[in-house]
């Protein structure tokens, strides 16, 4: 590799550098200050600030880096930065910045206070395999990226080990990840196998002419989408979610369900997007390689995730628990616009990945404040709440609207504009299913609204106060729920500049 | 049969009887025990392939290390509850049809699939290759690794610390 | 080809056979007579305290993670070190800073087990 060629490179990779860089500085800050933790967590903020300014900074750029290969014969990167790719990391790193205030407030993470330094250090590093996750082309790459970010959740979910069940949602993470990402490295070892490449790209331009057993490929598509799909918890791969999202410490929960679900998606629609299409047609519709029959097997896999997680979360009495299947059930939504495999399939799923980060962080963050004061995630600890606590039980609720997608919340903008994609590509029978499926969702949710409204409480409780920041962080979620319900005009044209991702 | 095909098929009925043994065996030391010779035969299959630097890798981590770990494993566990660690064989139909056509699958894949193959030529060291393309074309990966290593290191450091009492 | 290989074939069977001779051996030529005495376990001429399969403390753990997070570590800097001399007359200092960076990187999470206590045996 020239030297030119590596600054070039180093300069489309300055948010993951700055994020690094800053994981080094969380380490060394640990060793340093060990009396005062509480410099660990502003560190923590400025390095998340910095990478986010060099992620935004990066919409307007767009370039492979990393490639590979000798000087006579170059291939695209390993690594590419195109404006698809910073809107996921932006989500992320927003994310994250949020996480961190949530960190500061959980009764959870104050009680382990005095290990806050690993803590970020993990939370780091779970953030720089999310980052590379979004923007890798390159097989190994991914697998790596996704063993970095897999690696610092397994100790992540059981990091508190205040109960018994972080331990074990600790274990189960990690038994299921296991079996999964090696499910997924041999399929990549069978790609490799009949391609002889690991780069997407090249990849592309080998199956463009099928000249290899389909049979073999798709099973090693399926190996790989298994470890993806492990990712995003969708059907088949969802069974460590509930008990992962109730076990592990709440704020760990709430990341989990964004910014690695958010990682996976983009990793999941750039591979297909970069391996698999052959062009874009005037309509801007992916046409597909026919070597592997992606939309069959994820509107499969959605309207399976969708349901189950759906019908799953019907009988939770325990919040956390109820949010994991909600959660699991948004996966199958999501990947209903991966399933159109059209450009406007991809701008509702960006839309609807910003409305979602806001309704799902804000509910987890809630049910934390809750739980930090009543030391319950219990269905029926909430009874009576919205009188003795108002303004968290009114906004509780209007997250859990948003979330089933009502009108005039933000929600409801993310999925009109996944109906209407599934409309304009004829898969009406799937935007039906969808819509049933918000149905049943609305049941589910309505009940924690009947709980705290409608219920009266055996005993009466107490006001949950509040302190003013936690008050501040629920209300810059909640207003921008209000504002993007109304106003969705800035959001929607984000989403529409934020669909390239470069290829071909 | 050449000389190579008999070596081959050492190495790898070395490794599928003592895998045998791996999944089979009541007891759960003997079971890391016959890991060893699992990987041995694996070090093995890659001589052949010609991946010399890999098989020291598959000794030096997975012998030395990995097996080590796993040793340490069912000896920091062992006797928590006065129960024996056993591995015991429940669901055996489904078990057996779901193997079966696991096997069944990866069997036709390796047969009629045309793989991408190079002519065999004299095997040089891969060492030296490997060596540069570490610090050229996977420089990337090659950083993000040490970064890895340093998330495992603090993660162990994390589960295994013993809280202040 | 694979020819190449031979010898250390022909030292692995060696061993294995010149193992197994000595192991197996002294039982099919000796005398075997077992008492109470010459079945206990041996520990230097002192009689055995305790079970053999005592729970071991969870620190053993981290040493083993710690040996096989820097066995890796070899592995990377070995076929680096073999081809150094030429990728430094090739590419100069741009050959040592990644390896470099690499090794800083997994020391100071060596230095952050060692300070924070990780290692220490009371």
């Amino acid at each position: 590799m020239e030297l030119s060629n590596l600054s070039h490179s180093l300069n489309l990779l300055l948010p993951e550098l700055t994020l690094s860089i800053a994981l080094l500085v969380l380490v060394l800050f640990d060793l340093i200050f060990h009396h005062d933790k509480k410099i660990i967590s502003y560190v923590a903020l400025i390095g998340l600030l910095a990478t986010g300014f060099f992620v935004i900074n990066q919409f307007s750029l767009s370039g492979f880096a990393f490639s590979t290969g000798n000087e006579s014969y170059r291939n695209f990167g390993m690594i590419t930065i195109d404006s698809f790719g910073s809107f996921f990391k932006l989500i992320v790193i927003v994310a994250s910045v949020i996480i961190v205030f949530f960190s500061l407030s959980s009764d959870e993470i104050k009680k382990t206070s005095e290990r806050i330094g690993e803590y970020y250090a993990l939370i780091f590093g779970m953030i720089l395999g999310m980052l590379f996750m979004i923007s890798a082309t390159d097989l190994i790459l991914i697998y790596l990226s996704v063993e970095l970010l897999s690696l610092s959740s397994y100790v992540l979910a059981g990091f508190t080990k205040l109960r018994e069940r972080n331990s074990e949602a600790s274990l189960k993470y990690m038994i299921y990840g296991s079996v999964s990402s090696g499910l997924m490295l041999f399929g990549i070892s069978l790609v490799y196998g009949m391609t002889g490449t690991t780069n997407l790209y090249m990849i592309n331009s080998l199956i463009q002419i099928p000249h290899l057993n389909l049979f073999t490929f798709s099973f090693a598509m399926i190996l790989i989408f298994a470890g993806i799909g492990y990712k995003i918890s969708s059907a088949p791969f969802h069974f460590w979610t509930p008990d992962v999202y109730e076990g592990a410490p709440i704020t760990i929960t709430a990341f989990l369900s964004v910014a690695s679900k958010a990682a996976g998606f983009a990793l999941l629609i750039r591979f297909v997007k970069i391996t698999f299409v052959s062009y874009i047609d005037t309509s801007g519709f992916w046409q597909l390689i026919h070597v592997f029959d992606w939309k069959t097997l994820i509107v499969v896999i959605s309207i399976f995730t969708m349901t189950l997680g759906n019908f799953s979360a019907l009988w939770q009495d325990n919040l956390k628990r109820m949010l994991a299947y909600s959660s699991i059930a948004h996966a199958g939504y999501i990947m209903l616009g991966l399933a159109v495999l059209s450009n406007q399939g991809l701008t509702a799923m960006l839309i609807y990945f910003a409305v979602y980060l806001l309704m799902n962080l804000g509910a987890f963050l809630v049910v934390m404040l809750i739980a930090n004061k009543i030391n319950s995630e219990e269905i029926d600890d909430y009874d009576g709440l919205g009188y003795s606590s108002p303004f968290l039980a009114a906004s509780l609720a209007i997250f859990l609207i948003s979330l089933t997608g009502l009108p005039p919340t933000a929600g409801f903008i993310g999925k009109l504009y996944l109906f209407v994609a599934l409309v304009d590509a004829n898969m009406i029978g799937l935007a039906v299913v969808a819509l049933l499926n918000t149905v049943v969702s609305l049941y589910y949710y309505v009940r924690v609204l009947k709980h705290m409204y409608l219920t009266k409480p055996e005993t009466a409780i107490p006001e949950i106060k509040t302190s003013k920041p936690n008050t501040i962080l629920v209300l810059v979620l909640l207003i921008p729920i209000f504002i993007f319900g109304i106003y969705f005009t800035p959001l929607v044209d984000l989403a529409k500049g934020c669909i390239t991702i470069l290829g071909l | 049969m050449s000389l190579y095909d008999i070596i081959f098929y050492l190495f790898a009925a070395i490794t599928i009887l003592s895998g045998f043994i791996v999944v089979t065996s009541k007891n759960i030391v003997y079971s890391a025990f016959s890991l060893l010779f699992t990987f041995f035969g694996v070090a093995g299959i890659y001589v052949l392939l010609g991946a010399d630097f890999i098989a020291i890798v598959q000794i030096l981590v997975y012998v030395g290390g990995i097996l080590i770990l796993l040793l340490f494993g069912v000896m920091l566990t062992n006797k928590i509850t006065n129960v024996d660690i056993r591995t015991g064989t429940i669901h055996v139909l489904p078990g057996a049809v779901a193997v079966g056509v696991l096997m069944g699958l990866l069997l036709s894949a390796m047969v009629w699939t045309e793989w991408k193959t190079q002519p065999s030529e004299t095997p040089v060291t891969t060492t030296v290759t490997l060596g540069r393309l570490l610090i050229t074309d996977y420089i990337l990966i090659f950083e993000l690794l040490g970064i890895l290593l340093l998330i495992a290191l603090i993660g162990a450091a994390s589960i295994a610390r013993r809280e202040q009492e | 080809m694979v020819t190449n290989y031979i010898p250390i074939f022909l030292v692995l069977l060696a061993a294995s056979i010149f193992g197994a001779a000595v192991v197996f051996s002294s039982r099919i030529f000796g005398p075997l007579r077992p008492n109470k005495v010459k079945i206990m376990p041996y520990e230097s001429g002192k009689d055995p305290i305790g079970t053999t399969n005592e729970r071991i403390s969870i620190k053993y753990y981290l040493v083993a993670m710690l040996f096989i997070v820097f066995d890796i570590e070899v592995i990377y800097v070995y076929p680096w070190a073999v081809e150094f001399k030429k990728l430094f007359a090739q590419y100069g200092l741009f050959a040592f800073v990644p390896m470099f960076i690499f090794l800083v990187v997994l020391e100071l999470g060596f230095v952050y087990i060692f300070m924070k206590g990780g290692l220490r045996w009371d």
